[in-house]
């Protein structure tokens, strides 16, 4: 291998080559670049944040998200329509997680190649691009109108499960995916059976991960609304406004945001969407934030204590 | 350099093993006899199959998707490579222990426990006994019986080794394999894992894939010099290193390539 002469020495350092003037240049204005970016990221997240809790601080009171919603009359709250988010979201992931959950395992662990994996994340990409607005319908047809169970939580629960699974089965694959091989290798060596590795070894590996994308995802569901809209009705249970049946009628807080702006009859319909809208953002940030933080934790609890 | 012992009743016997990725021929042909209870060193350039060869004695190909394997390997005159053989169990009487240390992200107590876990052992007092005894085979206990519960990851990479090495004995394998298990350690943590070989045959048959010449040398009673896939030549290592047969051996010995 040819090696090029070594350059004579003696050469003052601060007489800088040209070439070198132009190539620092382009890196700081690089640098410069890249920074307004991920400024304007945190800009517009407290842009946003900032303008809602302006508009909607005022709204917020006790009676604000514990009162059932009017019809008519000005004073409604959202008290139910917080319960049914909340109880959608528990539904959804009952489902979610366990199918997303052992699909994934499926794809990462076992099926390393093959027809049939190819077919199922094939299957997993399409549903994934599917508009939500279309789930909503498809649930329509199937729950609603199919199964006539009229506009029901469980109903609601089921179409965001469709809508949820292939980000979820998604997000177990790269969780799994981000462990590395060589701990299957040590597991798998000490006579594990491959479901032994995966239970004991794998999972515990990625449980941070996992955890961080379930919440996150958990964030997403609690702010769907198109797929619900047809689904899980316009209204709250009748009978309750803190109804466990899973077949009332459960209008979420997001859906209501749309209700109010859109159809509602309500004299305080700016109020009531403010104060749905703030009340909304803060849950969901709450998600992203407990989602950092159980991840956290639990990864310290899987894998020891670091000394 | 290490005496031969006397001959003793060969615990592993290869018999025309041909390894292929795909339709790669990694291992051609190879057949080897290893007795019990010695270090048997598998030496050989870059890229000759050394490794290949010692996964094919713990059937760790099957984890591999594109990997084949034929011939036989005899562990006590039985075929592990036999139809109704589950590779578990394989695995269960032979230890694997890596070129790079890959404890799990567990405690200390929990790597070398994870082994007696899996195969049904409950008892604390008896898991507390394995992990003491395996610990202190791997000359790993006193440097670390304070901090059984702190997590692995926190140990040096000599220590890493040394404990998937105690992962491994935790399991009173029949034999050991250990892939180039010095690779990555320092010389003070190597010349570590090197006494404690010389005393894990005492119990172990111990099948040890090395990059270095001197290490195989200092440690094995036998040598298999390994090129393109073949074994070139086998033998006791000071017949191997003093008086080679074939040409090959003798000039990857004297470092003419490799």
């Amino acid at each position: 291998m040819a090696v090029s002469a070594a350059k004579p020495g003696g050469a003052p350092l601060l007489t800088v080559p040209s070439n070198v003037k132009i190539r620092r240049a382009a890196n700081n204005v690089m640098t410069g670049l890249l920074w307004l970016c991920a400024c304007g990221v945190v800009l517009m997240l407290a842009l946003l944040v900032g303008y809602l809790f302006y508009l909607g601080y005022g709204a917020l009171s006790w009676h604000f998200i514990t009162a059932p919603p009017s019809e008519v009359t000005a004073g409604g709250g959202i008290g139910p329509e917080i319960f049914n988010s909340f109880y959608i979201l528990c539904l959804t992931l009952i489902f979610t997680v366990p199918i997303a959950l052992l699909s994934g395992i499926y794809l990462q662990e076992y099926a390393k190649s093959g027809r049939f994996r190819q077919i199922v994340i094939f299957c997993a990409e399409s549903l994934a691009t599917v508009p939500s607005i279309v789930m909503g319908l498809f649930g329509l047809l199937v729950f609603v109108y199919l199964l006539g169970w009229k506009f029901s939580a469980l109903g609601g629960a089921l179409t965001l499960t469709v809508v949820n699974l292939p980000a979820l089965m998604r997000v177990t694959q790269e969780a799994l995916g981000s462990v590395p091989d060589t701990y299957r290798e040590a597991s798998m060596g000490l006579g594990a059976t491959r479901w032994q590795t995966v239970v004991h070894v794998v999972i515990p590996s990625a449980v941070a991960p996992l955890i961080t994308g379930i919440v996150l995802i958990s964030g997403r569901i609690f702010g769907e609304t198109a797929a619900l809209i047809y689904t899980a009705g316009l209204s709250v249970s009748v009978n309750n406004p803190y109804d466990w049946s899973l077949f009332h009628t459960a209008e979420t807080l997001a859906v209501h945001l749309w209700y109010t702006h859109s159809e509602s009859l309500v004299p305080d319909v700016a109020r009531i969407g403010n104060g749905s809208a703030l009340v909304l953002l803060i849950m969901v940030l709450l998600f992203n934030i407990a989602a950092r933080f159980l991840g956290r934790a639990l990864s310290a609890r899987f894998t020891g204590r670091v000394s | 350099m290490v005496e031969a012992p006397p001959v003793t009743q060969d615990k592993v016997v290869a018999e025309n093993v041909n390894v292929y990725y795909g339709s790669f021929h990694a291992i051609k042909n190879a057949s080897l006899k290893i007795p019990a209870k010695s270090v048997t060193a598998l030496i050989g350039p870059s890229g000759c199959g050394k490794s290949t060869f010692l996964r094919a004695i713990d059937r760790m190909h099957d984890l591999t998707p594109g990997a084949r394997v034929t011939g036989k390997v005899l562990l006590d005159g039985q075929d592990i490579y036999a139809p109704e053989v589950d590779p578990v169990v394989i695995r269960h009487r032979i230890g694997m222990v890596f070129q790079r240390p890959n404890p799990f992200p567990k405690s200390i107590y929990e790597n070398v426990a994870y082994g007696p876990r899996i195969h049904g052992e409950r008892n604390r007092k008896v898991l507390d006994a394995t992990v003491e005894r395996s610990l202190r085979q791997a000359a790993l206990w006193d440097e670390v019986k304070d901090r059984l519960h702190h997590s692995a990851l926190g140990l040096s990479g000599g220590q890493q080794q040394r404990l998937c090495i105690a992962r491994a004995v935790a399991l009173n394998p029949e034999v050991l394999l250990m892939d180039e298990p010095a690779s990555a350690l320092d010389p003070i943590a190597t010349s570590k894992i090197e006494d404690l070989i010389g005393e894990l045959k005492n119990e172990y048959t111990v099948i040890i894939v090395t990059h270095s010449m001197q290490q195989a040398a200092r440690i094995s009673e036998f040598t298999a010099f390994f090129h393109l896939g073949e074994i070139v030549e086998h033998d006791t290592t000071s017949n191997i290193f003093t008086r080679p047969k074939e040409k090959r051996t003798e000039d990857y010995i004297t470092g003419r390539f490799g």
